[in-house]
């Protein structure tokens, strides 16, 4: 495959009309917004900020990025960007796995889906060529069937079927894409649009290539020095020796939950106490742990297979238990059975949901009907089986999981209790609890796409894994210190190299491999200034979406009650007083980006 | 003193828990020095070149890394204490 050529064979897929047609991205917006997550964001900018996000107008965008699919560590990366459905903002998610990377190697750089078909279809890409074929046999199926049945048709060799289960065809507002059974698209609700769109999945078949047109030696080099800092002891990257490494994402349960982060029966607590072991990675690794799958071109190996060896799900043998949905669907939901958990992480896999929103939904449910808000049966905190079976209504939008099928801030508003949904702008909130990791906090109001971890993983610092280490309580500085990580992650989610590649690289590693992948001069500075570019052109859509001042928020419940466990007692986030540090480093005008910043960072 | 330890630190140590008798009002790199006697292999992770408690250990007490509490390193525990231990961890 060719690098350097990024961005020259961008499929346009037109559903209503049957279209395809294969032609460059324009050269500008490629040096402007690099790929992936910024050069989506600049494509969905095209179908106007007004356009309703499950209307055939929305454009849904799969795009690679400069490095998707290259030799390149952690490089196993694509994004998938539209008008998300769920919170009104443009969106952004990102699946590992290999589908990113065989739709490189087929020789496609992205796919920008526009208009509705008529009934049910499916892309199917091959050898630069891409098609649209009759999805009917597959609709209404999980895509654990969807994926066999085209492993069936087209073999399992080099394909990927990346696909919608039955929540995005319900236009569940939390559905997610997911490819090779297990790896999502996860938040925003991306697969809601692709239901909108009778698009039930995207079939891609290719075998491995290697880059030809870099500079061998050079990238040879770029490329180890960045995999030498992975293999570093010292990182917990470190394969077969880090903690992420070695336990997956789920070592974090048992920090968050020490240092009172950990929220607790829909964030009415910061600690699952003594329970929060039973959920953790520790507790995984000793007991129902089988495998360790991976990404294209990662050494890490997060992903955690396990099989559940007792019990009503004896048997089920599924990937990956990660420390999101362990807490969403754990401590969140006051439910300490792992075996529950892993059932219902499958049954989003199969179904097509983030788990995120789905636990803060079910725990929203909980507490509304332990405070008698709710008309139905209601869900009591901790029961495993009505939460099972309410995971499948909501997928198929039957009884009350059709009002749970809106996520929870829209149900909470329609229970007359808006107060009880832990969301930012319509997207619930993850795992850290902003009255114990302040940053956080700070990057969930913040965040262009909802409450999210990702756009600015402040944890890092905060818990001490780089050289940066701040005070997890401390508000001050925490303005600066989460836009240098969004910008940071803007660019790298636009390389699209996962985001753990940042617990080990920086902005020099990035710059290095970038250089040579395009065959330009291309610095740390100017990673710092592509990342502000693209945060800042999210933040310009949003703004034309609607999303004006005061639209940067956390619920009431982490600014005004405090905290009562160890680690966080008496904290509340004090957003506030980070907000005016974050705007002022920012340069906005609260939560808007004035014309000069845009002409400054020549935006759109 | 109870002390819990995590992760990689606790495959190291062989169990979650371990009840170490330190002298009432022992510091925290007391407490560092006492693991990385006890578990050799675990010295270069717990105790730093210049004998304090190493950036690749983090001492949870009361649900706060020392290193963020007033006297840091020299904060004094009690024989009632319970301590977490931590390697860096992250993920998300």
């Amino acid at each position: 495959m060719d690098l350097q050529s990024f961005g020259q064979s961008m499929a346009h897929v037109d559903l209503g009309a049957g279209d395809v047609e294969i032609r460059p991205a324009p050269d500008e917006w490629v040096r402007k917004f690099i790929g992936a997550r910024g050069l989506g964001v600049r494509y969905v900018l095209e179908a106007g900020p007004d356009v309703e996000a499950l209307s055939p107008e929305n454009l849904l965008c799969f795009v690679n990025g400069p490095l998707t699919g290259s030799e390149t560590s952690m490089s196993g990366r694509w994004a998938c960007v539209t008008k998300s459905p769920l919170t009104g903002t443009v969106t952004d998610s990102h699946q590992g796995g290999w589908a990113g990377a065989r739709l490189r190697w087929a020789g496609l750089d992205g796919i920008i889906v526009s208009g509705r078909a008529d009934s049910p279809v499916y892309l199917f890409v091959e050898d630069g060529k891409i098609e649209l074929r009759d999805a009917s046999e597959v609709w209404g199926k999980g895509i654990h069937e969807t994926v066999a049945f085209f492993q069936k048709r087209y073999g399992k060799k080099n394909l990927s079927v990346n696909a919608i289960g039955p929540a995005g065809e319900t236009l569940c507002r939390f559905a997610a894409w997911l490819n090779e059974d297990d790896r999502a698209f996860g938040r925003g609700g991306t697969a809601a649009v692709g239901g909108s769109k009778n698009l039930k999945a995207i079939v891609i078949r290719a075998g491995t290539q290697k880059s030809r047109d870099v500079d061998a030696d050079a990238w040879k080099k770029v490329r180890r020095q960045a995999l030498d800092r992975i293999r570093d002891e010292k990182n917990i990257t470190s394969p077969k020796k880090g903690g992420l490494s070695v336990y997956g994402t789920n070592v974090l349960m048992n920090v968050t939950n020490s240092i009172g982060a950990l929220g607790t029966r829909n964030s009415q607590l910061t600690s699952f106490g003594e329970r929060a072991e039973a959920i953790s990675g520790e507790y995984v690794e000793q007991n129902i742990l089988v495998g360790d799958p991976t990404c294209h071109a990662c050494p890490v190996a997060c992903k955690k297979e396990v099989e559940i060896k007792q019990g009503p799900w004896k048997g089920l043998h599924m990937e990956s238990v990660e420390y999101e949905p362990a807490w969403a669907l754990g401590a969140n939901c006051d439910n300490d059975d792992i075996a529950s958990v892993a059932k219902m992480i499958d049954q989003c896999n199969d179904l097509g949901m983030d788990p995120i929103e789905l636990g803060n939904a079910l725990s929203m449910y909980m507490e509304a009907s332990e405070k008698g808000w709710v008309e139905g049966n209601g869900l009591a905190w901790g029961d495993t089986l009505a939460m099972i079976a309410m995971t499948d209504a909501i997928a198929r939008r039957e009884g009350e999981g059709d009002l749970l099928a809106e996520g929870p801030a829209r149900a909470a508003e329609q229970l007359g209790h808006p107060e009880i949904a832990m969301a930012c702008k319509g997207q619930a909130v993850p795992a850290y609890d902003p009255r114990g990791l302040k940053g956080m906090g700070l990057g969930y109001a913040t965040s262009n796409r909802g409450a999210c971890h990702l756009r600015a993983y402040v944890a890092a610092a905060e818990l001490g894994v780089i050289d940066v280490e701040v005070d997890p309580l401390e508000w001050q500085g925490k303005g600066e210190l989460v836009k240098v990580f969004q910008d940071l992650h803007a660019f790298s989610d636009s390389l699209d190299l996962c985001k753990f590649s940042a617990f080990a690289e920086g902005a020099d590693e990035y710059a290095a491999q970038y250089a040579v992948a395009r065959g330009e001069p291309f610095t740390a500075d100017d990673v710092m200034l592509a990342g502000e570019r693209i945060y800042n052109l999210e933040r310009y859509y949003n703004n034309l979406a609607g999303f004006g001042e005061g639209s940067d928020t956390l619920p009431a419940r982490f600014t005004r009650e405090a905290s009562t466990q160890a680690g966080s007692k008496g904290h509340v986030s004090e957003l506030d007083q980070m907000l005016g540090e974050y705007y002022s480093v920012r340069g906005w005008k609260d939560a808007v980006v004035p014309e000069d910043k845009l002409r400054q960072l020549e935006i759109p | 003193m109870r002390v819990n330890f995590y992760a990689t630190l606790r495959t190291a140590v062989g169990q979650k828990t371990v009840e170490l008798s330190l002298p009432d009002g022992s510091s925290a790199q007391a407490l560092a020095h006492e693991i990385a006697r006890r578990w050799p292999a675990l010295a270069d992770r717990v105790v730093d070149a210049e004998g304090g408690i190493s950036r690749r250990v983090h001492f949870m007490l009361g649900g706060r890394n020392i290193r963020w509490l007033p006297e840091g390193a020299a904060t004094k525990l009690a024989a009632t204490d319970v301590i977490d231990v931590f390697p860096p961890t992250a993920g998300g």
